[in-house]
């Protein structure tokens, strides 16, 4: 009998422990809610601290709208710095001017962020996302129908530069807004050059030859990250340009769809893709080095030129490099190619980032009022101007200080003098498995140890 | 006490927890695996079953063969390079004793208390061909020019190179173990017979070490099948795959390529990979031990 009643509170004993590991719906989502509002009142406290003193008057003021959490989910996980800083900045600003919403914000770096999104897409996606405007991010979320559709009509005074939506769009229908310009930039280092003699080149053999003689000299001529694979293609990207001019979007869109990547102007670009790395244009090593060795690279001043975006444009302003290189850092874009029809004022730029709401939020209306919010020309323009941070999509020259660094200047008059932009990078205009191929296929072309036509009917086997 | 063990309501409630953690946390999401390893999946939106499409692909693709010959390369590291010095490593530090052997045990296992990122961007430094320790060391001794460790036709032996290292420290530890339970009389007895140390080493030691081996063996393959952390970080698979390892593939064919289907279907290949390498090896050791 004992033996009985010690087995029978043994089993008891299991159950009641593992059924306290199921819980409590009802009391675990109130613990949730408990935490969201603790969170909700520190963030809300955080913001009063930060801002203006005579916030006593507003929170009376506008206590009276009902609460409204928004969740934010980001891509920018620095919020001290750059971009993530302008996207806290105007956040705190909602905040404090709508006291009854609270936005909180989840913020993960891009590899990180892509991978959760899709796990959010299948279990209930934050109110307001980052997205990516260009088909190898926005193709598969759009067929999943994650996202609301914005009205097209309410941005008609945001100054959005002509094209900048159209990566946004589906059928016709807006999904989402760019957040900035991204131009593809030759970063070169001035005083280096007039030291030496060099001089910008003007064409492309200019350039190549510039290289040799800078690798002569025992300097690295362009630093290159290879080892993500993007930068290569959108140099691929800014070569190719040179070369079909504004035939550029039509020849990438064609070869995507059909999947045959044998147009003469991509394999004459890769090609000289392949022959400016084997006569040494990058460092040793540039197919396996990442983003900060190849950009330490040049902010060091062991290499003469840095292949990126224009967003790097704030290495200007980082005290991090040293006064004599930061100061001397200036920009051209790829030179021309012979017998190409791209002109040295045809460049390669694209609308990448921006944000979407979520088809299924249930504070739909007031995540779309914060969107707007954020877009007012004075806000994410405006900031993102003043912090450095590169261009957004929205006319910016109303924003102009006068303090600008001479290589922010000069990236602005790249774009203003363009005569035609080439629109999404080659990566990523197909789906993501092909842009998985052609990141990791292009560190083989460009190295030789893979053919020009075995790249481009690899690459092409991806779009199928 | 024996007679609760044996009602069966206690032993049901006491094997349950654990039979319910395998059912919903292994055997379910393995299941989940073969069913979209069928599908096009894409991660979001709906799944079309496609049948054996993803497994005839997986048949042509030439990263998935590299990945897995590269898991082939790093088994037989381990065990040709990797586990003959662990062994002999463990009965050299055992003969050590006194504080020698501790210092030394130390030294050789601290690689494996170092985070994985830390390795993998420490390597990366040494391997940089600019700054990096092996350039500067052959400089040092003459040697003009640099080397690219990391080229595509060097990226695998140098990638091969920091696993064998890093994984070092555990399989001796385990060797260590195996050889400190072996009763010293019986080397005693062989010292009084006149055997010499290899005598002793391979009459005595590597005999009785055999389910030590077995067992370390077993899991030096299951972890070169399931090699990721430090080749994600120190070269993602690069330059152009001659990098690439079944378990960081499958991650960029499902999350990164949004291929959820196909990184299934890797997946299932995967599961049963490493299931037939523990038969077989299995079977190879049943076999020596019947004999």
């Amino acid at each position: 009998m004992k033996k009985k009643i010690v087995a029978s509170l043994l089993v008891a004993a299991m159950a009641v422990s593992m059924l306290a590991g199921c819980g409590d719906n009802k009391s675990a989502d109130t613990s949730k809610e408990d935490n969201s509002k603790k969170e909700q009142q520190e963030e809300t406290q955080k913001s009063d601290d930060n801002n203006s003193d005579d916030d006593s008057n507003a929170d009376e003021e506008q206590a009276s709208g009902e609460d409204v959490t928004i969740k934010l989910f980001s891509n920018l996980p620095d919020r001290k710095n750059g971009q993530g800083l302008v996207e806290q900045m105007i956040i705190d600003e909602y905040m404090e001017a709508n006291q009854n919403v609270t936005i909180e914000v989840e913020a993960l770096d891009e590899e990180a962020y892509k991978t959760k999104f899709k796990a959010y897409a299948m279990d209930g996606m934050p109110d307001v996302v980052s997205i990516w405007g260009q088909p190898s991010f926005l193709d598969e979320v759009l067929d999943a129908g994650v996202l609301a559709e914005l009205s097209e009509d309410d941005y008609a005074d945001y100054k959005f530069i002509a094209g900048s939506l159209e990566g946004f769009k589906k059928d016709g229908k807006l999904y989402g807004l760019p957040r900035n310009t991204d131009i593809q930039i030759i970063y070169y280092n001035q005083k280096m050059f007039d030291d030496n003699g060099w001089t910008v080149p003007a064409t492309y053999d200019e350039f190549l030859t510039l290289c040799g003689t800078i690798k002569d000299a025992g300097i690295t001529p362009v630093a290159m990250d290879g080892g993500d694979g993007w930068p290569m293609a959108t140099f691929l990207t800014d070569i190719l340009v040179k070369i079909a001019g504004t035939d550029y979007a039509d020849i990438i869109s064609n070869a995507i769809s059909t999947g045959d990547f044998t147009a003469p102007e991509i394999k004459q670009a890769t090609q000289l893709l392949v022959d400016s790395a084997a006569a040494g244009m990058f460092q040793t090593g540039y197919d396996s080095q990442d983003y900060g060795t190849t950009m330490n690279l040049f902010t060091n001043g062991q290499a003469a030129m840095y292949c990126m975006g224009s967003w790097d444009a704030s290495m200007a302003l980082n005290e991090d490099i040293d006064a004599e290189i930061r100061e001397n850092i200036r920009a051209f874009t790829m030179p021309t190619v012979a017998d190409g029809k791209g002109g040295a004022k045809d460049i390669a730029a694209w609308n990448g980032g921006g944000y979407a709401v979520s088809a299924d939020s249930a504070v739909k209306e007031e995540a779309i009022k914060f969107l707007n919010y954020m877009y007012q020309p004075d806000k994410l323009s405006k900031y993102g101007w003043e912090n450095g941070v590169g261009m957004s999509a929205q006319d910016q020259t109303a924003y102009m200080t006068g303090e600008e660094t001479e290589l922010q200047k000069q990236i602005m008059n790249i774009l203003t003098e363009a005569t035609s932009v080439s629109g999404t990078p080659i990566n990523d205009c197909g789906p993501s498995a092909f842009k998985t191929a052609i990141e990791s296929e292009i560190q083989g072309v460009s190295n030789g140890s893979t053919s020009v036509d075995d790249f481009l009917a690899k690459i092409g086997e991806a779009c199928k | 006490m024996k007679k609760l063990y044996s009602n069966k309501w206690v032993i049901f409630s006491l094997v349950l927890p654990g039979v319910l953690v395998f059912l919903f946390a292994i055997l379910a999401p393995i299941c989940l695996s073969v069913y979209y390893g069928f599908t096009d999946y894409s991660g979001m939106g709906e799944a079309h079953v496609i049948g054996f499409k993803n497994y005839q692909d997986l048949f042509h693709d030439s990263a998935f063969g590299r990945s897995l010959l590269n898991s082939l390369l790093l088994a037989i590291g381990f065990i040709c390079i990797q586990h003959p010095l662990a062994i002999i490593v463990a009965a050299v530090l055992d003969k050590l004793q006194g504080r020698a052997e501790g210092i030394f045990r130390c030294i050789y296992f601290i690689p494996n208390v170092i985070s994985v990122a830390v390795i993998a961007y420490l390597w990366k430094f040494i391997y940089n061909p600019d700054f990096g320790l092996l350039n500067n060391l052959l400089k040092a001794f003459g040697f003009q020019g640099q080397v690219n460790w990391l080229s595509q036709q060097n990226a695998i032996w140098s990638v091969l190179l920091v696993l064998i290292w890093h994984g070092f420290g555990w399989g001796m530890l385990i060797y260590y173990t195996g050889i400190k339970n072996i009763d010293p009389v019986l080397y005693e007895a062989a010292s009084i017979d006149g055997a010499g140390w290899w005598t002793t080493f391979f009459r005595i030691t590597l005999p009785l070490m055999k389910p030590v081996i077995q067992v370390n063996v077993t899991m030096a393959i299951i972890s070169a099948l399931k090699q990721m952390e430090t080749v994600y970080l120190l070269t993602n698979g690069g330059p152009s795959n001659s990098t690439q390892f079944a378990a960081n593939y499958l991650y960029q064919q499902a999350f990164k390529a949004f291929k959820y289907g196909y990184g299934n279907a890797i997946g299932v290949i995967f599961i049963i990979i490493c299931i037939a390498a523990t038969i077989v090896l299995q079977t190879i050791f049943r076999d020596k031990k019947e004999a």
